[in-house]
């Protein structure tokens, strides 16, 4: 009894331990996240409690018969790290436990006895291995407890696996989001930066710092095609820049162009860039974005490629918005300058046309958008005569305006002083050359009619040949005496003047060649002088404002009413 | 102006940017601007005090990228100190720990140089 009662008594203890060592060791394994810990102390624990020598770890790597020894102790040929390939099957799988002796080609593999036990480490769904325990010290089969036990404690190891690969699964996903939502972040905040940025470069160099940053780089290029101009507009890193030529390669190669490829552009190669992303707006390859390798790994995927085209779009729209900008403020600047120098021109033509008793005078200057250069002027003279000036100077805008003005000064400076004409002329035509580049010239004419209101005097300074038309006479006469244009050279001979007589119902049209030279819609030929002076003709015996009104609206038809030069014209007809 | 500072200091061989406020793409040239000093003056060993820094955007990060190589060939090198969590969390994420010393504070990076 006593015996009995005392074996009892160690049984008790015995499983006491074995309940204790259970739960403190499954407490441990459970909370532990580290899964070679959790192996390494399933081994330790059941090899100790045990008494035997030799055991292995196994873990199933990845195909179904292909085990990676995971851990190993006692003398053993294999090692740590070593793969093998198991004759197991799903009547092995099923088991909790194996028994060495009935599968004695399985232990033999693992370089144990046949005493040798495995048992199934393996959750509800998933088969994750074997822990393998050779024979016990005392060669003793195990008994019915131990069994019990170590199931237990594979079991308990074998959820503890399993939770530590799922919260390893978790937090590289985790990790990987939060990734994905820092790429988000850079890209929306980079949005709002780039929308602030009106400085080209400094967009440049933002995008150049991100990409950086973000990919962990340290070589960098972004090259731009502006206006069929390619030039790097900002780079980090690099050994040497592309030439011309390299540049030219650049824009050929693929839009994800990958540098281990083939490839005939050496700058690629001496600067170690790995990748070539293009950049398109509106499909036509404006920008190329070049990588070298990434600090933490070797290769780009396509979360890179995307991010880098992603942020590579948002950099090239922000410049192209600020070259728009540039060019908005450029034609802001441009439109100013026009109503500058029309303000400039409106000022100089007399208002309102001086009347001349005896003769019927109209003019009108008809502006093109563009602002050219042409003048004229009706000036009374201190003896009682008038003036008659009608001038075109070359180009448009402020600077033809303001030359315009010069010519203007100088004729009204010039109107009152008793000279000829002709005399004149050689001022204005020497003060206009030694005052203006040699590209700037004007073509001018100018008459007086004399007080009396009977002769015409004229000199033509190169300028469109006025037509005088007579009653009776079937073909105008063309006032074409004078010289050359102002400003071409100085007055060497001087300019001719010649003196007409006028006659009661005499048209004289005086004009500029944005009349003549008004082209009709295919813009293959002019309005020209024949055109002008059929018009003129069929309305001879009208006013002179019918007479110009006709011919404005005969260019307007024949133009389709599209105006390229500024108009003008004088017509003036004897009472 | 956005809210960012940075002030050199000396310590014996080593030099000390403090750096505070937002490093994002507006302040990212301040920070470079520093470093180009820095190293145009031959300073080469180099802590980087991130102690009042509150935010840290890409481009901030890419200047450290830009000039790690060049100070280094020089001999040098840029160290991080004193972050804060969300600070050193966007470090991490990028990777930044396999390339630069990011320390926890300003002392060791100064023992570290002058080991």
């Amino acid at each position: 009894m006593e015996t009995d009662l005392r074996s009892l008594d160690n049984e008790e203890r015995q499983s006491r331990f074995a309940l204790r060592t259970l739960l403190e060791t499954s407490k441990m394994l459970v909370e532990s996240q580290d899964p070679d810990f959790v192996l390494n102390n399933l081994l330790l624990i059941t090899m100790g409690k045990l008494l035997v020598t030799r055991g292995i770890i196994l873990i199933q790597n990845g195909s179904e018969n292909s085990y990676r020894v995971s851990k190993i102790k006692g003398q053993n040929s294999l090692g740590e790290e070593d793969l093998i390939t198991l004759p197991v099957d799903e009547s092995i799988l099923k088991k909790s436990v194996i028994q060495g002796t009935d599968h004695p080609e399985l232990v033999e593999e693992l370089g144990l006895s046949e005493e040798a036990i495995l048992f199934n480490l393996r959750t509800t769904n998933h088969h994750l291995g074997f822990l393998c325990l050779g024979a016990k010290g005392n060669k003793q089969p195990l008994a019915h407890s131990e069994l019990e036990f170590i199931e237990s404690l594979a079991i308990i190891s074998s959820v503890a696996i399993a939770n530590s690969r799922m919260f390893q699964e978790l937090r590289l996903i985790n990790r990987k989001l939060d990734r994905k939502v820092h790429d988000l972040h850079t890209l929306l905040e980079l949005s709002k930066d780039f929308n602030l940025m009106v400085d080209q470069d400094e967009i440049a160099r933002t995008f150049k710092f991100a990409m950086l940053g973000q990919m962990l780089i340290r070589t960098f290029f972004f090259a731009l095609d502006i206006d069929d101009e390619r030039s790097l507009i900002s780079s980090s890193g690099l050994k040497e820049k592309p030439s011309q030529e390299e540049l030219k390669k650049l824009y050929e190669l693929d839009d994800v162009f990958y540098c281990n490829e083939e490839h005939d552009c050496p700058f690629l190669d001496k600067n170690n860039i790995r990748l070539v992303i293009a950049l398109r707006f509106q499909n036509e390859k404006i920008g190329v974005v070049g990588v070298g390798a990434p600090a933490n790994k070797e290769e780009y995927g396509s979360e890179e490629v995307n991010f880098l085209q992603s942020l590579g779009n948002l950099a090239l729209l922000a410049i192209q918005k600020t070259m728009l900008l540039e060019e908005r403020i450029e034609n802001k600047r441009m439109e100013e300058e026009l109503e500058l120098a029309r303000t400039i021109q409106e000022g100089l033509f007399p208002s309102p046309v001086p009347e001349i008793s005896g003769f019927d005078l109209k003019a009108t200057n008809i502006s093109s958008r563009q602002v050219g250069g042409d003048y004229f002027d009706v000036v009374e003279t201190p003896d009682g005569g008038y003036i008659l000036a009608i001038a075109d100077v070359t180009g448009k805008g402020v600077p033809a305006s303001l030359l315009m003005a010069n010519l203007q000064s100088m004729l009204h400076a010039l109107a009152p002083i008793d000279i000829t004409l002709s005399a004149a002329t050689d001022s204005i035509n020497n003060i206009i050359h030694h005052n203006t580049p040699a590209d700037k010239f004007i073509t001018f004419f100018w008459g007086k009619i004399s007080n009396c209101g009977t002769y015409f005097e004229y000199v033509n300074a190169g300028h469109n040949n006025p037509l005088l038309f007579r009653e009776g006479e079937k073909e105008p006469v063309e006032l074409d005496k004078g010289g050359v244009i102002l400003g071409a050279m100085e007055s060497i001979m001087p300019y001719e003047s010649d003196t007409i007589e006028l006659k009661k119902n005499d048209v004289l049209v005086l004009y500029t060649d944005g009349v003549t030279e008004s082209m009709n819609p295919d813009k293959n030929e002019e309005y020209g002088e024949e055109r002008l002076e059929t018009c003129i003709k069929n309305n001879l015996t009208k006013s002179s404002q019918e007479i110009m009104d006709a011919v404005i609206e005969d260019i307007k038809d024949y133009s389709n009413d599209t105006q390229y030069d500024d108009i003008t014209m004088l017509v003036i007809k004897v009472s | 102006m956005k809210n960012f500072s940075i002030a050199t200091r000396q310590n014996q061989n080593v030099s000390i940017l403090d750096i505070s406020g937002e490093l994002d793409a507006h302040t990212a040239s301040q920070l470079e601007n520093a470093l180009k000093s820095l190293i145009d003056n031959e300073n080469y060993s180099i802590v980087v005090n991130c102690s009042g820094l509150d935010y840290i955007a890409s481009a901030g990060l890419g200047v450290f990228m830009a000039y790690i190589e060049d100070v280094r060939s020089l001999g040098g090198d840029i160290k991080l100190t004193d972050m804060n969590d969300r600070v050193y969390n966007v470090f991490d994420l990028l990777g930044f720990p396999t390339l630069y010393d990011i320390l926890d504070s300003e002392q060791e990076a100064l023992h570290s140089f002058n080991d």
